[in-house]
């Protein structure tokens, strides 16, 4: 493994990424973010498709996720479909450790960048395939984007659960905001891609198939654990039996009580009302059961509840309660603050606003520090310095179009 | 890289051993994914802290205990009694052989039973601790309750999440172990660290802070503008249609999402409808965007006579992005999953088999695997504190006696 020349944990390590998915462009930021050298190959021109999807940045219509995504990266633009092109990239897989690569199967073929044509000579390479459906069995030419992922694993058929789901019981499911099932296929490829390092001096390259699919099944493995208990979970069934969701004067509220200590605090939080003192009451199994009798009770009295007073009244008692809030509120929280989870980034046109760094803090900080910048902003760097081509190759190759 | 070789008996963590502090459902997701790479993990609990997939839970509507718990196969099971005098002694034994140690007592909890990253370091300098919490070691909120639902709701991603005239929905499970993973992954970055430079450190992974990353475009939005989407339903802004819609039988559905004209195109073509290219409520991707509502009801009115394999496959052949809203027992069922070994039966000491989540990726020459079944509470205790750290049979059974070992 490549020496480490500062602290990060992937220092020294480069990855070549050659994605257009969600997934593998959030793989490709979290191994930024933890020190290795990526370096994001985009078609020339336009450059990766994900630079005009939504949300927006408003005014300039960059893309919020896009740039949230590709942080930390240079930016390469490269015909591979054309000779030079494909002679490029396997120039720079010979200087990388891992190839980071969303191509279709069926796609790799027409390319050349089958996993066996790109293992030739780069013996140490790991080969990170990241597609929806994964690199080997019958869906795995299939397209898919967020959606279908998510409902390709388990989680999108079950979504929502209780308040939602009461109020609206015949729409079909919802999907979790964003790209949800995306990061996670993500953060899964990086787990295997780390993995693949760690054990690189022993065995040497390999193929690593990361699929979307299998790291959200993955994530949803309790409805599986369900299944082989024989409930078949739905989102009517899944529904907490009582708590979740609650509608207060002013906003909404979680609440969650698994524990019998929790539960009493929060008939002590609701002032011991009558109803709280039948005898059924005490078996937290027959709280279980008759859930619906006890969403009726709460419910109607949380309508006259403050969300605050609620939660401050609520953490002193033992009870597990927290607001519903959105970016406003978590940016402008003390926590957060705190915590130095944001970091000031420049962005071109717009001015310094804050992004979140990582959802994980290490010894070593992370840092923020190079914000996306135009498809390939970084082609001299990389393919004059790093590969050693002449300013007149890369000037004939801007010329054909292939960078 | 080599590829055309046969796999290897190696796994990418064989060799590294876990001391597992780690209860509910994040934690123990994280070292689950570092027991299916190979590494030893060794799960500690007590009778009087036991983990919550050995009991009830009713709340979440299961009445009796799990009988088998995907996150807890490939681990040993050792008890510590952590109130008892000797018990934080113990535990030190056990991390003084570990190369990682993981933990989601609430902040504060190691540092007061002398187990905290300080007192590790000191017995174990190069000790990967990694520390699962609701909101993070550090912050006026570090020592808030939570769960899943809960730093869902703190993290803004189950606010972002519903129907645009409806109320926020709670995250469940996913969340968890969404955090698990991310926790997995920054063990593996320490420990590639550590096997490094040789130095070791403390991993802090807040589940609010996990739950913020998922909406992390949002959040960069609204620091460059002022303003964010609230929910949004199924609506990805710019995308039409993108929906999930109704299938032949009782609540089937299937998932189609169209970016790009050219799937557009595919998708009038699958429904025998290519006289919408040239209609000017859908001709373009703004005005099918516009009249997203109206173009929902026709594909519904389409997709409902027919099953979600059918539609899938077709909709596949015409480069349309769609795919069946798969529940458990299609996930298990499906042909695909089982040739990836993504889902795999497992027979228990017992006999009984069922059927588990696998191993979610397949290196060409190190893969990982399910081995074992969960184990009893204790059922490792004389692998671990005999043979591993070497005590005698009788300092063990005086230990069980006391109720340190309990």
């Amino acid at each position: 493994m490549p020496a480490a020349s500062n602290d990060t944990p992937l220092n020294g390590i480069v990855v070549v990424e050659h994605c257009r998915s969600v997934a593998g462009s959030y793989a490709g930021r979290m191994l930024a973010l933890m020190g290795a050298t990526v370096i994001k190959i985009e078609a020339p021109g336009a450059g990766d498709p994900l630079r005009r999807m939504p949300p927006f940045i408003d005014g300039v219509k960059r893309s919020a996720l896009f740039d949230y995504i590709n942080v930390n990266k240079s930016s390469v633009t490269l015909d591979v479909k054309t000779k030079t092109g494909l002679a490029l990239l396997n120039e720079l897989l010979k200087k990388a450790d891992v190839f980071l690569d969303d191509t279709r199967p069926s796609d790799r073929k027409a390319l050349g960048i089958t996993p066996e044509e790109v293992a030739g000579d780069n013996a140490p390479l790991l080969f990170a395939s990241v597609l929806p459906f994964g690199a080997h069995g019958q869906h795995c030419d299939y397209l898919a984007y967020e959606l279908n992922t998510l409902h390709s694993g388990g989680e999108g058929y079950l979504m929502p659960n209780g308040l939602a789901l009461e109020l609206f019981p015949d729409r079909p499911p919802v999907k979790i905001y964003g790209q949800f099932a995306q990061f996670v296929g993500g953060t899964s490829a990086v787990c295997a891609i780390i993995s693949g390092l760690l054990i690189q001096d022993v065995v040497g390259g390999q193929f690593i198939d990361i699929s979307v699919q299998d790291a959200n099944v993955a994530l949803s493995c309790f409805n599986i654990q369900r299944l082989g208990e024989g409930v078949l979970e739905n989102r009517h069934a899944r529904s907490f039996q009582y708590g979740g969701v609650l509608e207060c004067s002013d906003g909404y509220v979680g609440l969650l009580t698994l524990e019998q200590h929790q539960w009493e605090g929060l008939v002590q939080l609701m002032g011991e009302p009558e109803w709280t003192k039948e005898e059924w009451l005490k078996d937290p199994l027959n709280r279980g059961r008759r859930g619906a009798e006890i969403n009726k009770q709460i419910r109607a009295w949380a309508k006259s509840q403050r969300v605050e007073d609620l939660v401050i009244k609520g953490q002193a008692l033992s009870v597990p309660l927290a607001k519903y809030v959105g970016p406003d509120a978590i940016m402008a929280a003390e926590q957060t603050k705190a915590r130095d989870v944001f970091a000031d980034v420049d962005i071109p046109g717009v001015g310094t606003v804050s992004m979140l760094t990582a959802p994980f803090q290490f010894t070593t900080p992370e840092k923020l520090d190079a914000y996306p910048a135009e498809p390939g902003a970084n082609n001299a760097t990389v393919l004059c310095e790093l590969l050693g081509h002449s300013r007149s190759e890369l000037d004939r190759w801007a010329a054909e179009r292939v960078v | 890289m080599s590829i055309d070789k046969k796999p290897m008996t190696n796994k990418p963590l064989q060799g590294v051993r876990i001391a597992d502090f780690t209860v509910h459902a994040a934690g123990p997701f994280c070292t689950h994914l570092l027991a299916l790479l190979g590494a030893e993990c060794i799960k500690v609990e007590s009778t009087n802290r036991m983990d919550v997939f050995r009991k009830p839970h009713p709340v979440y509507g299961r009445m009796e205990a799990a009988s088998f718990a995907q996150v807890a196969a490939n681990k040993l099971s050792i008890q510590i009694n952590m109130k008892h005098p000797r018990g934080a002694e113990l535990a030190r034994r056990v991390i003084a052989i570990s190369d990682i140690m993981c933990e989601s007592f609430r902040p504060g909890v190691m540092d007061r039973l002398g187990i905290g990253y300080e007192a590790l370091k000191a017995i174990k300098r190069d000790i990967v601790m990694v520390s699962v919490s609701a909101c993070g070691q550090t912050g006026p909120d570090r020592n808030y309750r939570g769960y899943a639902p809960l730093f869902g709701a703190t993290g803004g991603l189950g606010t972002l999440t519903g129907f645009e005239d409806g109320p926020p929905v709670e995250m469940r499970h996913v969340m968890d172990h969404g955090t698990g993973l991310t926790a997995a992954a920054a063990a593996l970055a320490a420990y590639f660290r550590k096997k490094r430079t040789g130095q070791g450190q403390h991993v802090d992974i807040s589940a609010r802070e996990v739950a913020m990353s998922f909406i992390g475009d949002a959040l960069l939005q609204f620091a460059a503008t002022g303003h964010s989407h609230g929910r949004q339903g199924n609506d990805i802004p710019g995308m039409a249609p993108h929906n999930v819609y109704p299938c032949e039988g009782k609540d089937m559905w299937i998932s189609i999402a169209v970016a790009e004209d050219s799937e557009w195109a595919g998708l009038t073509r699958a429904m025998g409808r290519e006289q919408w290219l040239s209609d000017k409520r859908y001709a373009s991707a703004a005005g099918r965007w516009d009249n997203r509502r109206e173009l929902d009801k026709e594909i519904s009115e389409w997709t409902r006579t027919s099953t979600r394999e059918d539609l899938t496959k077709l909709l596949q052949k015409h480069g349309v992005a769609a795919f069946a809203s798969y529940h458990a027992k299609d996930i298990v069922e499906d042909a695909h999953m089982r040739s990836r070994g993504a889902v795999k039966q497992l027979t228990s000491p017992e006999g009984e088999t069922r059927m588990a989540v696998g191993v979610p990726w397949r290196f060409s020459r190190t893969p990982g695997s399910i081995d074992t079944w969960t184990p009893k509470l204790g059922e490792h205790n004389r692998y671990v504190f005999g043979e591993l750290l070497g005590m005698a049979e009788s300092e063990i059974l005086e230990l069980i006696e006391d109720r340190a070992i309990y």
